[in-house]
């Protein structure tokens, strides 16, 4: 029933999948596009070579502009919620158990934060590198 | 019928593999999960190694030499090809999502594919010739 309605009427949150969650799956998608785009544009187009930043001195200067830093913090922000909260969608489709979707969603939320914390580290690391 | 597509199972999971019987729809679902996997790994693979940036020029670029690799290259383009398709399978379910072009979902498919064939052949020209 719910598979006829999600291919008739376009996505929708799955079942166990809050209306929220979902939301945030679909509007993040579109925002990725954009930050990838930007991100993939800038690594592979400036920089010493012809192939982008290709060496570490290249990526030390690139992140010396304070933008960089950020927006690459806002794509790894972006692109962990959308990730993770699409595996979440992939092990609802297995029907998990309360008990196990719960653990599933403590884990995978661990994972994001933890994730998240570690990018802004690197990401400010490198960038106090070259101050 | 209902209660038993409510149990947990695996072999959902694994279901997503059988090729049979196959609608463009259930394709489109299969291409979308199993791209979403291998980009979520390659995410995290990505995370890692941009690690050894903080410890300093030789950790990170005796590392980039592996770029090189044709392999490695073949896997570079396998997780580009990866986010074209998601990313247009994406579009189209944004756009179903909130009811444009909903009956019209194959000839969208079979459209942004078709833009995913084309996007994938001249970023690999572009890897290997350019």
């Amino acid at each position: 029933m719910s598979q006829t309605t999600s291919s008739t009427y376009g996505s929708s949150p799955r079942p166990g999948e809050t209306t929220w969650l979902w939301l945030i799956k679909i509007v993040t998608g579109p925002l990725l596009l954009v930050l990838l785009i930007l991100h993939l544009t800038v690594n592979h187009y400036l920089g010493s070579s012809s192939s982008g930043l290709m060496t570490y001195d290249d990526i030390i200067r690139y992140f010396q502009n304070p933008i960089i830093p950020a927006i690459e913090i806002l794509f790894l922000i972006t692109v962990v919620t959308h990730s993770l909260i699409g595996l979440r969608g992939i092990v609802l489709d297995m029907n998990p158990s309360r008990r196990v979707l719960s653990a599933v969603t403590w884990l995978l939320s661990l994972l994001g934060v933890a994730s998240v914390i570690y990018g802004i580290w690197l990401a400010l690391t490198i960038a106090s590198i070259g101050a | 019928m209902h209660n038993t597509r409510n149990q947990p199972s695996a072999r959902r999971f694994l279901s997503w593999f059988n090729p049979i019987g196959r609608q463009t729809g259930s394709w489109a679902f299969i291409l979308n999960r199993i791209t979403a996997l291998g980009l979520t790994l390659y995410l995290f693979l990505h995370l890692i190694i941009l690690g050894r940036l903080a410890q300093g020029p030789h950790a990170y670029d005796s590392f980039l030499l592996l770029t090189e690799n044709p392999f490695i290259k073949l896997g570079e383009l396998a997780v580009v090809a990866a986010a074209i398709l998601h990313g247009l399978n994406g579009i189209r379910i944004v756009l179903t999502s909130f009811g444009v072009g909903v009956t019209r979902q194959k000839q969208l498919f079979y459209g942004f594919m078709a833009i995913a064939a084309v996007t994938i052949l001249f970023f690999a020209t572009r890897m290997y010739m350019g």
